[in-house]
């Protein structure tokens, strides 16, 4: 046991003196200006690799789930944050619904004690759960029946050429009239109700669940039904006040909607379509590969294949350069004086939020409850079940989690990178790379691999420019990378022997 | 008489049929636990043994048959579920955490925020070695070590039912006599439930034995009578009767 944390130190160290090698190598060629620019530059991707690979490798490492529709799902946490920026008409337009189903499916944490518990005939507890999903199907149809969602997305599209500063509201379209939408949302509550009905199996006294935390669970339940009715009835002023909104608070609340757009997302993807393939991990591959398509495809047909350009909130966006980060904070400056290098200012945010994140996942994982069951679930998620731990919650939670930190990278790279239906595919090809070096179910590995990737990236860009060489020296420098780690330590970095 | 033995009985195994993928593996394994004494389960590698225990707790959910446990249907429930009734795993090979500390291990067995604390003392008192490492990672410990966490684990919630899996596998004698004397100590407060193929300990520590073989079981009875007929002995439990030689020889 100690040898082998022996090895893994020293596997670490030779990797971390070769690092410092080629650094010092590189910036002696290069000089300081150039190295500060292409070291930031590198940062800054591998900043954006990280927030892919973290929910990548924590939805391996507990799960054995590769997930490929990781980058669909940093492609959509750009689009609806992007959309909640620039205009909310599409995101306001179409949250009541959501609220409105996940509110209905709420109530199966209250419902399902009871109606387990109820005396129902074999031939009924076959045939009352078909029933209610026949009605499900029924009501969820009749609720997106002639619904103008492509209407909404053009509504958007129309408001981003022509918004101007002095009147960003001059041309929000009206939604949908209030009297013909209530019905939408109702109908949703009904069939997220009627859906949870079906799930928890009535009579079936086998299913057997306590009623724990029933006062929590309806006052949740409370509270999402007040979001819906206020989120239904007041659609357009939302949109106005936060279109009025001082836009760097209004990019704060994209990444909050973005990540937590994600969150559900994940939720609803592991609960419907992975859980049932737990078994068939073959199946989960192709299931995961087809939900990206189906993602990927609905984008396009909402906003067309076209690349849009997210501006960049204000407070990276004032002409000028800023010499001093109080300079910039005080001046919103779009570039600033780093050791003599103008750096563009969004960039040091991504690096901030990439830093940011990991830090967040370390204090999850070492300082918490769940990151505590979370690791001892990557060993033997059996033994954690036979502790008393719903472990199949905990599955849930943490691909939800990974999901909605590809969201909030989606969102926080959206102002850099044009946003289109295939911008989260290089970066999945990369967070799969990073996840391979760092070794599968780390997220220290993930960080370091993404790091050393985003690094041999903007180094690699650098020198073919140098030596003008084609640019696919730098895109193969990463493969390169990956397969030197994998001839030197099969299991990655910081993997774990199988 | 049967409200008698309901109220006796903490755990009705009834008739369990089990498969493992395409495998039947229990084909009918009943078993009955006292409250307040030790049961042991014998029999032969493979017969079956784990996969009660498995069984009982939901792990491996029985297809057919009862399980009750204090006077609850507990069969087809989930895992965790069934755990929280009231029943502490200790699985065979020690399945503790080794990326964990000894500290993180018994943290996470706390069913309310607590519960730790409370039996504390208790534990330590089992297993005085687990206060010294407390702040070590699984890994770090040697196996006794890591058997001991693993029985000590089940004991920080407060159960009333422990199925422990071959305590003594791979423990050197005087660590055995140590398990030994933890496992009476506790039963002193608990129901056991105890897989043993190491034949000294369980004729020492239970009171009733069930003999499973080929996923059936086959005969039960009082310990102190399987002691005397050595015919069972050697026609079920084969290996074990070397067992019971070389502690002779011991």
């Amino acid at each position: 046991m100690n040898h082998e944390k022996r090895k893994q130190f020293i596997t670490i160290v030779i990797f971390v003196a070769i690092l410092a090698i080629l650094i010092a190598v590189v910036w002696r060629t290069s000089g300081t200006t150039t190295f500060v620019r292409t070291a930031l530059s590198g940062l800054t991707l591998g900043s954006l690799f990280f927030m892919v690979s973290a929910g990548l490798t924590l939805i391996f490492g507990l799960m054995h789930v590769l997930n490929f529709a990781h980058g669909s799902m940093f492609m959509l946490g750009a689009y609806i944050g992007w959309q909640f920026y620039t205009n909310p008409t599409f995101v306001f337009g179409i949250a009541p619904l959501i609220i409105a189903f996940a509110t209905g499916l709420q109530f199966l944490t209250v419902i399902k004690p009871r109606l387990t518990q109820l005396n129902l005939s074999e031939s009924l507890q076959n045939l009352l759960p078909r029933l209610a999903w026949v009605l499900v199907i029924i009501l969820v149809v009749l609720a997106i029946l002639n619904f103008d969602i492509l209407g909404l997305a053009n509504t958007a599209m129309v408001a981003v050429t022509t918004v101007t500063e002095s009147n960003p509201l001059a041309e929000l379209s009206p939604q949908e009239p209030l009297a013909r939408f209530w019905l939408r949302p109702f109908f949703l509550l009904l069939g997220g109700f009627l859906a949870a009905v079906a799930v928890s199996k009535p009579g079936n006294k086998k299913e057997y669940v306590a009623a724990e935390h029933t006062t929590r669970n309806w006052l949740l339940i409370g509270g999402l039904i007040v979001a819906t009715i206020l989120l239904t009835v007041f659609r357009e002023a939302w949109s106005e006040a936060i279109l009025l909104m001082n836009g760097n608070l209004r990019f704060v609340l994209a990444l909050f909607v973005a990540t937590g757009f994600g969150l559900l997302c994940g939720m609803f993807i592991e609960v419907l379509l992975i859980r049932p393939l737990y078994t068939r991990s073959f199946f989960i591959v192709l299931m995961t590969l087809g939900i990206s398509f189906v993602i990927k495809e609905t984008i396009q047909f909402l906003w067309t294949p076209l690349a849009y350009k997210m501006v960049r909130p204000p407070l990276f966006a004032a002409p000028g350069k800023a010499e001093t980060v109080a300079d910039w904070l005080l001046n919103s400056n779009a570039t600033l004086n780093i050791f003599g290098v103008t750096f563009p200012t969004y960039r040091l945010f991504i690096i901030l939020l990439g830093f940011l994140m990991f830090i967040f996942i370390t204090l999850l994982m070492t300082k918490t409850r769940l990151g505590m069951v979370i690791r001892a679930g990557v060993q033997d998620p059996e033994m954690v079940e036979a502790l008393g731990i719903n472990v199949r919650s905990v599955f849930t939670f943490v691909f939800a989690l990974g999901i909605a930190m590809a969201a909030l990278g989606g969102i926080g790279a959206a102002p850099f990178i044009p946003v289109q239906p295939l911008m989260g595919d290089q970066y999945q090809m990369q967070g799969f790379i990073t996840v391979v070096i760092g070794g599968m179910g780390s997220y220290v590995g993930a960080f370091i691999g993404a790091l050393t990737l985003g690094l041999a990236r903007a180094f690699g860009d650098y020198y073919a420019l140098k030596w003008s060489l084609s640019t696919a020296v730098a895109e193969a420098s990463t493969v390169i990378i990956m397969v030197i780690v994998l001839l030197v330590k099969p299991s990655g970095l910081f993997g774990k022997k199988e | 008489m049967n409200e008698n033995t309901k109220s006796e009985n903490l755990l009705h195994v009834d008739d369990i049929h089990t498969y493992i993928g395409q495998f039947h593996i229990l084909q009918g394994v009943t078993v009955e636990v006292p409250k307040n004494s030790i049961t042991v389960l014998l029999g032969r590698n493979g017969a079956g043994k784990t996969t009660t225990l498995k069984s009982i707790l939901g792990l491996t959910p029985p297809s057919q048959g009862k399980i009750i446990f204090k006077d609850m249907e507990i069969h087809g429930k989930r895992a965790f579920n069934i755990v929280n009734l009231g029943i502490g795993y200790v699985p065979e090979h020690r399945a503790i955490f080794r990326k964990l500390s000894v500290m993180e291990n018994l943290k996470l067995a706390e069913r309310k925020r607590g519960d730790l604390d409370k039996h504390a003392d208790f534990i330590f008192e089992l297993f005085p070695d687990l206060e010294r490492l407390y702040k070590l990672p699984g890994n770090h410990l040697s196996g006794g070590q890591q058997q001991m966490l693993a029985v000590a684990r089940a004991l920080v919630p407060d159960n009333d039912l422990l199925l422990i899996d071959e305590p003594s596998e791979g423990l050197a004698p005087i660590l055995i006599q140590q398990m030994m004397e933890a496992i009476r100590k506790l039963s002193q407060t608990t129901t056991v439930l105890l897989v043993e193929q190491n034949f000294i300990m369980a004729s020492q520590l239970a009171k009733n034995f069930y003999i499973i073989d080929d996923g059936k079981t086959v005969t039960t009875g009082k310990m102190s009578e399987l002691i005397h007929n050595e015919e069972l002995i050697h026609e079920y439990l084969g290996a074990s009767v070397r067992t019971v030689k070389q502690g002779d020889e011991a």
